[in-house]
């Protein structure tokens, strides 16, 4: 399945905000978050300073340095420098914490809606929503640049965006006011559920593939799994000891990320609510003391799009790429004050974004899946665990399935 | 895959050796009978009792070969995009065909594994 050797991630290029022209002290520099659009066109980052940073993808030669073994040359200036005309940059007048694209609608739903709703602001394009410090969301069009919508409830900042993979323009938001809340676009955004339970901060949301289920995870350690169909709460997850900051579903919708200050990352079954492993972030170099065990926090996991890989980002400096079925890590690249990660959907790239608002992109291993692997993943985008446990299959082969062995 | 019949090794006309696979959409396929005896459902049913008279043609039809086609097809993705640097697309498999698929991957994961290298050569997984 792995290339017999694996290649270190390589730093293909980096990008730096341009300076402010006036330093406001109430905004900050951090890009919490970076996103591609699920089709891989565009790249849009929170560059810090209530920018978002919205960039055709793949970029121009400019920030491609020659030859990936040195790192690139970084711009002191701005990227966007003369002006690619496609460039948007989006000033959304307070810190801007979550991002997430629409999935682009197949057109007979665009021309669909078009024809029912002549009247209402054209949604059924290409959509960025930008989650902000005092609970609003803001939603724009990628083509333009225009603010379409403002939606309103949460009380307290919007860590995280989803959108459902389907195209239906459903929205999930979390926030820092413990709740969750879902938003119907296709209806002038509005607020149609109201997810409550969480004890403390909601940290991230994320919907599987398969659009059935939502994941949420808070600073009380658990993490809830709630039904896409009926909003209603399917089980909690109990195993991390201290705060969980990222969660991510499988490509076939058969497994769950999720990581957490406590230095770990569990795979867990979402179906059974079993854990499968759980992934160490030890020092490379362990201390003689359990001093510096902190610094290994989590900051964010995701898998890679053929969903044999994950990133991690840790506070100890360090993205890390694993094998699904390895217990250590397959390769290391140095970053500082790594906060947020995510695959470029058709592979091969991983974008990174720090604290002082840069963002980075690596080589990501290119791997093409065993036939089995692409097996699984196609029966698993549409069976459940059960359903899978209720083949008449040998039991070699439902372990292989339910990705109990690899 | 394209409609082209194939010979395989000097088997034409009749033969027993080589049976003659169609698949339910048509598609014929010869194959040395060594070989199609490895999968157990095509011993199966090519040793059914009352055997291929000699007036007879050795045909089986079955709606399993459509999987052995994906899988060949399988192996020249692979071939095709292994090191290479342009982007691999996706490699879509009909619901139909999967789990019988994964059996016959599966399968021959564990030819290689046991070193059978030979074997899994000639049937070109």
């Amino acid at each position: 399945m792995l290339s017999p050797a694996p290649e270190e991630p390589l730093l293909l290029a980096e990008l730096k905000p341009g300076r402010p022209h006036q330093f406001d002290w109430k905004s900050s520099c951090e890009t919490w978050s970076v996103a591609f659009s699920p089709d891989g066109s565009w790249f849009a980052w929170s560059q810090g300073h209530c920018i978002v940073k919205l960039i055709p993808w793949p970029l121009e030669e400019q920030f491609i340095p020659k030859g990936f073994e040195s790192k690139s040359r970084s711009s002191k200036n701005d990227p966007k420098g003369r002006g690619s005309p496609k460039e948007k940059t989006l000033d959304c007048g307070q810190i801007v914490w979550g991002l997430a694209f629409s999935p682009w609608p197949c057109p007979p739903t665009r021309k669909l809606w078009a024809r029912l709703h002549p009247q209402v602001p054209d949604v059924s394009c290409l959509i960025l929503a930008t989650g902000l410090n005092d609970g609003q969301i803001k939603i724009w069009e990628v083509q333009t640049g225009l603010l379409l919508l403002n939606l309103s409830g949460h009380q307290d900042v919007v860590r995280d965006l989803s959108f459902t993979p389907s195209g239906s323009l459903i929205l999930v938001s979390a926030s820092r006011d413990k709740t969750l809340r879902i938003w119907d676009l296709n209806k002038h955004g509005k607020q149609i559920q109201v997810l409550s339970g969480h004890l403390q901060w909601v940290y991230c949301c994320s919907i599987s593939p398969d659009c059935s289920m939502l994941c949420s995870a808070a600073g009380e350690k658990s993490v809830f799994l709630w039904s896409m169909r009926s909003y209603t709460l399917i089980r909690k997850l109990e195993g991390h000891q201290s705060s969980v900051v990222s969660c991510d579903f499988s490509p076939d919708s058969a497994l769950l990320v999720t990581a957490s200050y406590d230095t770990s990352v569990i795979m867990w079954d979402p179906y059974t609510g079993e854990r499968l492993r759980s992934l160490h972030h030890t020092q490379l170099d362990p201390a003689m003391d359990d001093s510096d065990v902190h610094m290994s926090s989590l900051r964010s996991v995701c898998f890679s799009p053929e969903g044999l890989y994950l990133a991690t980002v840790a506070d100890d400096r360090l993205l890390r790429i694993w094998a699904l079925e390895l217990k250590a890590p397959i390769a290391f690249a140095p970053m500082t004050n790594g906060l947020c990660c995510t695959f470029f959907p058709h592979g091969g790239v991983i974008a990174t974004g720090t604290r002082d608002g840069h963002v980075q992109f690596w080589t990501a291993p290119r791997v093409l899946s065993s036939l089995k692997h692409l097996c699984r993943k196609a029966l698993r985008s549409f069976l459940t665990t059960y359903q899978v446990l209720a083949l008449p299959i040998p039991k070699k082969m439902k372990e292989f399935l339910t990705y109990r062995t690899f | 895959m394209g409609g082209e019949e194939k010979t395989y090794g000097g088997c034409e006309g009749p033969d027993v050796m080589c049976p003659k696979l169609i698949s339910f959409d048509g598609q014929e396929f010869t194959v040395k009978r060594q070989h199609a005896l490895i999968s157990g459902t095509m011993k199966a049913m090519l040793s059914r009792p009352g055997q291929v008279a000699e007036n007879e043609t050795n045909e089986v039809h079955f709606r399993e070969i459509l999987s052995h086609v994906q899988s060949k097809v399988y192996f020249n993705y692979k071939v095709y995009y292994t090191n290479s640097s342009t982007k691999i697309p996706n490699f879509s498999i009909a619901p139909e065909v999967v789990l019988e698929l994964l059996m016959a991957a599966n399968f021959l994961d564990l030819l290689n594994k046991l070193n059978y290298n030979k074997t899994a050569d000639e049937i070109k997984l």
